[in-house]
């Protein structure tokens, strides 16, 4: 009897086992976002942007219409193509460069504008694709390969608390969370309603989902879970900002 | 905390990237402003690792537009600041280089060209050029030094902010993910202590009063009218023109006699000497052209030496962007043009051998 | 398979150091040396930020001697835009391998933490940690840095000696470099394992030692066959 893996229907075979490292939360939040699009049944009209760092590795993932793009610009192809086709259901993937650092500015207008698009951003504290540079959400005394003495708040600031800022910039209409891969049901089940905002055309929908990086971490697997777990979390709340549905009384 | 980084001259073991951060420190600029992007990343790493022991500054910015335009700003308070970046990133960093063209701001960018356009491959080409030269939406009034070693990285890092400074035109240093990466010794040292001046900052904004009297600057980049434009940038035009002679270096060698000249630039020059050096030794005569600036591009020199000979190959990892800026500076000479284009691929001596001894038997033929 | 030792008896063998130190010609000289012991050696290439970049282009030449090299394929790395850091899954499990192990630990700002990524390598009793030195690296040309430099990196077992200009080198700078990296071995009550000097000038030095009475080992360079 051949054992066929537990995998999502939208996820493309040929190219599993997948690039991203072992321990990486990459893996983990595809997972749970392909399990929304198959609950959801979207996986004909999905246009998925990767932006450029490991979400890059992401780019022959699905088996649904995928786009490279440049660092940071995933955001506004995705609306591009969103404003072109509304038929389509647009997901930009990034990590926390490209949404935080060089995609901030696209980040801030789409959700000023309301676009109908679902944002997907991965955070795993440092840019780890070029090596494990600072990113803005690196912890307060973290070392990476730019802060090598650990990050000073008093030079660059406090971790970039994303959902947060968009939720304050977004009015009704909007799906806002932040979700965990220490927390799988949980993250699947923010990615859903955040694509579905998008399906019901509410407004824009953004969820970060806390993630792992143990090759930049350097960690080993207890040291790499106790750190999303309990470190991360010192800094980034994990729920829901911001829900349309739950408006509505449901 | 050490006073100076180097002391003396020391014969050391680098790779280009560590090179350029030396060079930085030995040329005592004074912060760095990046954001990462391979292959240049380790120039940031050496810089973040030293700048403390040194009384340096470092700022990583939110992307390569700010990388350029806080560069600009720390070169606007007076003080030596520099930038790195590559691919994508060089793309962006032509609007706030447009600003410096317009501005005469005396910036400093060092680029490590990789594979192009777009993402493309973070390893090498020579497919920067068109863009470093004249990028950006003005005349590409800019020095572009490309290096084709080690030392040179280190020497014309150091110039540069020399030239920027003295000569108010955004400056650059063109190398590539090769001379990035590779590892080769050289020698580093104290600039001063071999004779060499700095280049005195001047402060645009934020200046001290003087005597309790402060002048304010009002700089601008923008004009009323074309009269107005056309003015302002035909006087940089001509200035830039009569100080090029200064600026412009280039190497050449064995092209008095030569039939071929295998024209070449950074590190393809490398494998270019080796080859023409090679072909001599077996009769043919050969010669060797190098600019060192592509910007002032060495017209003068390179009309000289297509009057004499009969072909000139053109050998770059780009598909022509160094042979548009030849064909720019000869125009009206009747020698012929041959390629040898590889964008993105290393390019090797025994290639250009190969292509040499082809044009000699289609030369033949005829 | 041939030449495997029982476990107690492996050689299991970390080379880490400064960016450009020659950690991965060691390692790789280091596997061939055991090779022709008639050992069984893997080879592993922990560079993690040009993972493409060390080890690949040489493996087959590697594993045509009977070497097990854990490096990526050229094939594996195709449609990777952005070559950067990535670890293949075969390397986290790499010392449940059988024989010797020698992993060549790429640079990076947590030094020795990258062992944190190798399953079982905090408990394994072969395990030991070489630093490799070069003096013609600036951050660690004297025995001041290079004693800061080796206390910042956690773990460490012994220093060796590959103090060399590239095609620069010269029997002096390579003796210099025993001279002071010795000197901080002392301050560090570390032992400097070898001196390792290019095979070409076996002649020129003609001795087992170098000028500290440290073990020389002859070199040959696989690496210039790599991209950098």
């Amino acid at each position: 009897m051949t054992m066929i893996p537990q995998m999502p229907k939208s996820w493309r075979l040929e190219s599993k086992p997948h690039k991203f490292c072992p321990g990486c939360g990459h893996g983990l939040v595809l997972k749970a976002l392909g399990e929304a699009i198959d609950e959801l049944g979207i996986q004909d009209k999905v246009v998925f942007g990767a932006d450029i760092g490991c979400s890059l590795l992401a780019w022959d993932f699905f088996n649904v219409d995928t786009v490279q793009t440049h660092h940071g610009r995933t955001t506004p192809v995705v609306t591009g193509v969103k404003r072109a086709n509304p038929d389509v259901i647009c997901i930009a993937y990034m990590g926390d460069g490209g949404g935080y650092a060089i995609g901030s500015q696209h980040l801030v207008n789409a959700a000023a504008r309301n676009e109908r698009i679902t944002a997907i951003l991965v955070n795993n504290c440092n840019y780890a694709m070029t090596g494990g540079q600072m990113a803005p959400t690196t912890l307060p005394g973290m070392k990476t390969e730019t802060t090598p003495y650990g990050r000073d708040v008093r030079e660059s600031g406090y971790p970039t608390q994303g959902p947060e800022m968009v939720a304050a910039i977004t009015r009704e209409g909007s799906y806002v969370a932040r979700g965990t891969v220490a927390n799988l049901k949980q993250l699947k089940g923010f990615l859903k309603k955040a694509l579905q905002n998008q399906m019901d055309g509410n407004g824009f929908s953004f969820v970060e989902a806390l993630s792992t990086c143990p090759t930049n971490w350097r960690t080993n697997a207890k040291d790499t879970w106790a750190f999303v777990e309990k470190e991360m979390t010192k800094f980034f709340n994990v729920g829901e900002l911001k829900n349309p549905a739950a408006k509505e009384g449901e | 905390m050490a006073e100076k980084p180097i002391q003396g001259e020391k014969r050391v073991f680098m790779t280009g990237n560590e090179v350029v951060a030396w060079a930085a420190l030995a040329a005592k600029a004074e912060i760095m402003y990046g954001y990462p992007i391979t292959p240049q990343n380790e120039i940031m790493h050496y810089w973040t690792r030293l700048a403390p022991k040194f009384g340096k500054r470092f700022l990583q910015t939110e992307d390569e537009l700010s990388a350029g335009f806080t560069t600009l700003g720390g070169v606007l308070a007076g003080r030596k600041a520099f930038t790195a970046t590559a691919g994508p990133g060089n793309t962006l960093m032509q609007e706030p280089m447009s600003m410096a063209e317009m501005m005469r701001i005396p910036s400093v960018v060092i680029i490590q060209q990789r594979g192009g356009p777009s993402t493309a491959t973070v390893i090498y080409s020579q497919q920067e050029v068109t863009m470093t030269t004249y990028g950006g939406n003005g005349e590409g009034l800019r020095v572009v030094y490309s290096t084709a070693n080690h030392q040179e990285l280190f020497d014309y890092t150091i110039k540069a902010f020399n030239t920027a400074w003295k000569y108010r035109f955004p400056t650059f240093v063109l190398g590539d993910g090769y001379q990035a990466k590779m590892r080769e010794s050289l020698t580093i040292y104290d600039p001063e202590e071999k004779g060499l001046e700095f280049v005195p900052t001047e402060t645009f904004l934020g200046k001290a009063p003087v005597n309790g009297v402060k002048q304010p600057v009002h700089l601008r980049n923008t004009y009323n009218t074309e009269e107005e434009l056309y003015e302002v940038i035909t006087r940089y035009m001509e200035e830039y023109l009569k100080v090029a002679p200064e600026i412009i270096e280039h190497r050449e060698f064995s092209c008095e006699d030569a039939d071929i000249v295998v024209v070449s630039h950074g590190v393809v020059s490398r494998a270019a000497k080796v080859a023409v050096q090679e072909l001599r030794e077996e009769g043919l005569k050969i010669g060797y052209f190098r600019p060192v600036t592509l910007r002032p591009f060495p017209a003068e020199e390179l009309k000289k030496v297509a009057a004499r000979a009969k072909t000139l190959l053109l050998v770059e990892s780009a598909f022509g962007q160094m042979a548009k800026l030849v064909k720019d500076a000869i125009f009206g000479s009747t020698v012929a043009l041959e390629n040898l284009f590889k964008p993105g691929v290393g390019i090797t001596s025994e290639e250009i051998v190969v292509r040499v001894k082809e044009i000699e038997k289609g030369a033949l033929a005829k | 398979m041939f030449g495997v030792v029982p476990v107690s008896e492996r050689i299991v063998e970390a080379y880490i150091g400064e960016y450009a130190s020659g950690k991965s010609e060691i390692a790789v000289n280091r596997a061939v040396d055991l090779k022709k012991e008639g050992r069984y050696v893997t080879l592993v290439d922990l560079d993690l930020v040009e993972p493409f970049y060390t080890l690949r282009p040489i493996k087959r030449q590697l594993t045509e001697t009977g070497i097990y090299v854990v490096a990526w394929e050229t094939s594996e790395t195709m449609g990777l835009g952005e070559a950067g850091s990535l670890i293949k899954p075969e390397m986290r499990w790499v010392l449940r391998r059988p024989g010797d192990i020698i992993l060549d630990i790429g640079y990076g700002v947590e030094g020795a933490k990258v062992l944190n990524l190798i399953e079982g390598a905090a408990d394994n009793k072969n395990l030991q940690v070489f630093v490799v030195l070069n003096i013609g690296r600036p951050m660690t040309d004297n025995v001041k840095d290079i004693v800061e430099y080796v206390k910042e990196l956690g773990i460490v077992h012994g220093l060796i000696n590959n103090s060399h200009l590239g095609d620069d080198t010269s029997v002096d700078f390579v003796q210099q470099g025993a001279k002071v990296i010795t000197e901080a071995a002392l301050v560090l009550g570390l032992p400097v394992i070898a001196t390792y000097i290019d095979r070409k000038f076996e002649f020129e030095i003609n001795s087992k030692m170098d000028i500290k009475g440290n073990p020389i080992r002859l070199l040959d360079r696989y690496m210039t066959n790599t991209f950098w």
